[in-house]
């Protein structure tokens, strides 16, 4: 189908200019080989026409590998026949910065003789300070058209519509003679050096000849940067809205997780007196039903933690807060990105890890992939808490203020957030050195989020999840329940292979003072952490101990299971990777099964290594 | 750092002044160093310190009409001197 390439410098609009000009007609695609989102939307006035948005790049000289596989796939796409136009967009405010890659975009485009045109975005800012830039001015330089539009209000998008869908002329190679050398099949590579202060050079005149001055557009940005990134204000600011997105995260996500819950819940009641009882209907009951149910409820999670970044991000605070999280996160081989993400995973892994996206540096993004599954996830919580119920007294400090098991929560907390910065900071440290890139960022002007493209993106990346996660989370629900159903028919989990797997790797865990029961638990909790209390229950014949964990807590504490048992058990759940929804989504993101296996076994063995540390320890102390 | 007495790298430019870009030090790899040219950071171009959030945290400069924040380990990579005017303030 013919197309339409979009591309332009970050913060330039660019995605709002897609939004509008597509409407809700877009899909989201990946490059092979690497997570950068591609989206690709159909004209909304111009049905037979693609319109293809590039990732926002400061330059056709790439400096990471996101960058090289988007400029790879630009020039990959010019000379497509198919591709009938370029419009690269400019931001109007600051035009100097968009202006050396657009004369790079328009050189590309010249000698592909493909038709370009150049969009000022931002027009309506320029306006509302009494500002203009000189259009004709600058296209009569360029040698191609140029329109100011505004992407927030629609302004002049009839002009970008009527000139994509016309027999648009190639451009006239008026900056030609800026390289008049360089071979026209190796566009991109060929560039740097000479040719680049050229360009520089000719971006920075025309800016100035043709652009807004700046001081106006600054000065309330500055203003706000003050307050912002202040030393005392803006730590606080920092803090509050950190806090407001862990509450999204936790809270605001419940009722509608508790809703997919329910709903899958009374579909299964709908369903199920419709089969016939025996195998069948177990296994749509409890695989089918449950393992639907385990990646749908995270869909909310994913959806309003995607919402709230994109408005922090949209809003232009986002960059903010990763410089004032850089130092510290440095230090560990993060970035200042590398914050949300992990803060995310406090709730959960499976959107800590999609939001590591944002984080440009692939080493900085892998070493999140690292610290994320150790943060303490609120599947790990019913373990700790039937954990603390059983071994840690109710007794309390300071009349009352603090009690001992509130105190072994927090420290667990900490313990598992300290592992996380411990481990990417080791492997940051000692592994073969791959260059850190420095840190250097726009800072975009501040504004109102654009609400509705920010909700599509939300529901575009719960899609995502559910049609690429979705199906690997399923299936290995249905092998587990395999395993613990046969083969006496879900009659003695004890005896099924999934018992008999807990009782053949006994061993495993007598070192740490655990026996079979605990193995099962351990092998079932694979499903889910959560599952860890509901399965202990079962096998020590105690039903419901996931609502009610009394019983459970007195049965144990009547076995008698030394307290260095107790404490090892709550280190192997704070550092062992068991979650399945986790492992499917590292898979998919890092583009790797064998990075995500791997993870899965050092973390299980430095979780093994770690328990068995405790329960020494605690033996010879207490 | 500095090249010359009157060269400094733009890690020590003081908060709300400004300052000449006279160069980059030649432990820049060239990558980092086009980019920060895409960015606007040309040799003669005048650039100002806007913010220095506390706790060794990047710091925020103005170039042309946008602003970028820059760690230490790159700003220190940068070389400007004071502007005319204020060479003797």
């Amino acid at each position: 189908m013919p197309s339409v390439l979009l591309v332009g410098t970050p913060n330039s609009g660019k995605t709002a200019l897609f939004n509008r000009l597509t409407g809700l007609n877009q899909r989201v695609a990946n490059y092979p080989g690497i997570t950068v989102d591609l989206s690709v939307g159909r004209f909304a006035s111009i049905p037979e026409l693609d319109l293809v948005d590039f990732p926002g790049t400061y330059s056709l000289r790439p400096i990471s590998e996101e960058e090289r596989v988007a400029v790879a796939h630009f020039d990959h796409s010019l000379a497509d026949p198919e591709v009938e136009h370029v419009v690269c967009v400019v931001d109007a405010t600051r035009l100097e910065k968009s202006l050396f890659f657009c004369l790079q975009v328009i050189r590309a485009c010249q000698r592909q003789r493909r038709a370009v045109t150049v969009v000022a975005n931002m027009g309506d800012i320029l306006r509302r300070h009494g500002l203009r830039i000189d259009a004709q001015g600058l296209s009569s330089e360029l040698g191609v058209p140029v329109l100011v539009v505004s992407a927030r209000t629609g302004e002049g998008l009839d002009g970008v519509i009527e000139r994509v869908s016309g027999d648009a002329p190639v451009s006239e190679p008026t900056l030609s003679q800026l390289n008049e050398d360089a071979e026209p099949d190796q566009l991109i590579a060929s560039e740097g050096g000479d040719a680049d202060s050229a360009l520089y050079e000719e971006a920075h005149r025309l800016a100035e000849r043709y652009g807004a001055p700046a001081d106006v557009l600054l000065q309330t940005q500055s203003q706000l940067d003050r307050f912002f990134l202040g030393s005392a204000t803006g730590g606080m600011t920092f803090a509050l809205i950190m806090l407001i997105l862990f509450q999204s995260i936790f809270t605001w996500s419940a009722p509608a997780m508790d809703a997919v819950e329910s709903g899958v819940a009374a579909l299964g009641g709908w369903l199920l007196p419709y089969i016939p009882g025996g195998v069948l209907r177990d296994f749509v009951a409890d695989a089918v039903f449950s393992g639907i149910g385990a990646f749908l409820v995270f869909v909310p999670q994913i959806f309003v933690l995607t919402f709230v970044i994109g408005l922090l991000e949209d809003s232009g605070y986002l960059a903010r807060a990763a410089l004032i999280c850089h130092k510290p996160l440095r230090f560990f081989g993060l970035s200042g990105k590398s914050f949300i993400p992990m803060l995310s995973g406090v709730a959960c892994a499976i959107p800590a890890i999609y939001a590591a996206r944002s984080i440009e540096s692939p080493r900085a993004r892998a070493l999140t992939y690292l610290a994320i599954p150790l943060m303490p996830c609120s599947a790990r919580l019913p373990v700790y808490t039937l954990l603390i119920a059983i071994f840690i007294p109710r007794e309390t400090l300071f009349g009352g203020l603090v009690g001992w098991q509130g105190l072994t929560l927090f420290g667990i907390y900490v313990f598992g957030m300290l592992a996380g910065l411990t481990v990417a900071g080791l492997v940051n440290r000692f592994t073969p050195s791959q260059e850190q890139m420095p840190f250097m960022m726009e800072m975009p002007a501040y504004r109102v989020p654009a609400l509705v493209p920010i909700a599509r993106k939300s529901v575009q990346r719960a899609q995502h999840f559910v049609t690429k996660a979705g199906l690997v989370i399923l299936s290995v629900t249905i092998v587990v329940w395999t395993l613990g159903y046969f083969p006496n028919q879900g009659a003695d989990l004890g005896a099924s292979w999934l018992g008999t797997l807990g009782q053949w790797i006994e061993p495993l865990f007598q070192p740490l003072g655990l026996d079979w029961r605990y193995g099962v638990a351990i092998v079932s909790a694979f499903l889910a952490r959560e599952v860890f209390v509901g399965t202990l229950g079962t096998i020590m014949g105690i039903e419901g101990a996931e609502e009610n964990i009394v019983p459970l807590v007195e049965q144990v504490q009547a076995s008698a299971l030394p307290l260095g048992s107790g404490l090892a058990l709550m280190v192997f759940f704070a550092i062992a990777l068991q979650c399945v929804s986790t492992v499917a989504i590292l898979a998919k993101e890092a583009q790797s099964w064998r990075i995500a296996i791997n993870m899965v076994i050092a973390y299980l063995l430095l979780a093994w290594l770690a328990a068995w540390v405790t329960f020494q320890v605690t033996t010879a102390l207490v | 750092m500095a090249d010359k007495p009157d060269t400094f790298s733009l890690w020590d430019l003081p908060l709300h002044t400004s300052a000449q870009l006279v160069g980059f030090s030649a432990t820049l790899q060239d990558r980092y160093q086009g980019r920060l040219q895409e960015f606007g950071f040309h040799t003669g171009e005048e650039i100002s310190c806007l913010h220095q959030p506390g706790f060794g945290a990047p710091r925020v400069f103005r170039v042309s009409n946008a602003t970028y924040s820059l760690d230490r380990e790159l700003a220190e990579q940068v070389l400007v001197t004071r502007l005319a005017g204020e060479a003797n303030a």
